[in-house]
């Protein structure tokens, strides 16, 4: 194991608090909060809760993530209609 | 636009502008630059469903609406998926473009038999096509792991038992540590260890060495330890609670082992 991993556990120990999100709740929260960070809202102010849990669950995250790209392209029009999105390649 | 309404548009247009003699040249030429306004205003306002209308559409079982509907839905989250995967996905940069979008419309299809059976509990706190994507991107990503953990076995991984590391494995040979610091990183290091050991069951430590040391993916571990995502989440969540009170105990903060170790 290497130190950062050491620091990341221990930092994700320090940051536990008695009541958190679980995945299902997140997972709820998700749209909203995709639509948030797209309106130029912050985020951290609105839900810091799944904020939180986004911090902590790295399944939640990726799964964010990848939602926040589409949504992202698809609100630039970057995805075109024949479904290639590519981007011009 | 769905087709159905593009093509009543098309023949109601063509009766107005008949309805004009052909010699009034310019009132001619004034309504189809008109309509040709009013076209464009069309495709910018008004292609999305409101989200009333998606779930309205979408539930109306045997009608034209539910299978244009599904047909737009597809469409929209096909085209999502793949770019996810093509873009985002440097794990799938080998596959070929036909390959991926194969993946985009297995992943879109189990998707929409999902966001069907599940589409009242969607909540209208966001746009429909947001939340069905959201179903979309964790159909995708749930197969995506299972693929790559195949051969992924729990036991192997814990198998050791010996979960912290030596400071040998931390720092490997030549660190500048002088001997006193390195006793104290020792020592913390056994206090981690003691705290892990003693506070923590024998699931909750399998569960931090998969998750939080290994990185395997929450889904993977919950589906090896006979559990779900949920659950193992407040697992882990538990055992976090539990190991911060311990260490704490023992004058322990993140800041301390920071400067201790750097
Ligand atoms: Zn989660």
């Amino acid at each position: 194991m290497a130190f950062n991993q050491l620091l990341a556990m221990v930092e994700a120990i320090f940051s536990a608090h008695e009541e958190e999100l679980d995945c299902e709740g997140c997972d709820q929260e998700m749209p909203h909060l995709v639509e948030i960070i797209e309106a130029g809202e912050d985020p951290t102010l609105l839900l810091p809760a799944v904020q939180e849990h986004l911090n902590h669950c790295r399944d939640c995250r990726e799964e964010f993530e990848a939602l926040l790209v589409i949504v992202r392209a698809e609100d630039q029009g970057v995805l075109n209609q024949n479904g290639n999105g590519t981007g011009g390649s | 636009m769905q087709t159905k309404y593009r093509n009543r548009l098309a023949f109601a247009r063509l009766a107005v502008y008949r309805t004009i003699p052909p010699k009034e040249m310019s009132l001619r030429i004034c309504v189809v630059q008109f309509m040709h306004v009013e076209a464009l205003l069309r495709v910018y306002l008004m292609t999305e469903r409101t989200n009333e209308q998606w779930v309205a559409d979408l539930t109306a079982d045997h009608t034209v609406e539910q299978a244009e509907a599904l047909e737009d839905l597809r469409l929209r989250l096909q085209r999502g998926i793949f770019y996810y995967l093509r873009r985002e996905r440097s794990d799938l940069s080998s596959r070929s473009h036909t390959n991926l979008q194969q993946m985009a419309e297995d992943f879109t299809q189990e998707a929409t038999l999902r966001i069907i059976k599940n589409i009242h509990s969607f909540r209208g706190d966001s746009r429909f096509t947001t939340w069905a994507t959201k179903v979309a991107v964790r159909v995708a990503i749930s197969e995506l792991r299972r693929a790559r953990y195949r051969d992924f076995s729990l036991e192997e991984v814990t198998a050791d038992g010996e979960m912290m590391p030596d400071l040998n494995v931390l720092f490997p040979a030549g660190q500048p540590t002088g001997p006193e610091r390195s006793a104290e990183q020792s020592e913390v290091l056994e206090k981690i260890r003691a705290a892990i050991q003693n506070a923590l069951t024998e699931r909750q430590r399998t569960a931090l060495e998969a998750v939080g040391l290994r990185g395997v993916p929450l889904e993977i571990v919950a589906e090896q330890m006979n559990t779900n995502r949920n659950a193992l989440y407040k697992l882990l969540h538990d055992a976090r609670v539990k190991l911060r009170a311990a260490l704490e105990q023992e004058g322990i903060s993140v800041s301390y082992i920071h400067d201790l170790f750097r």
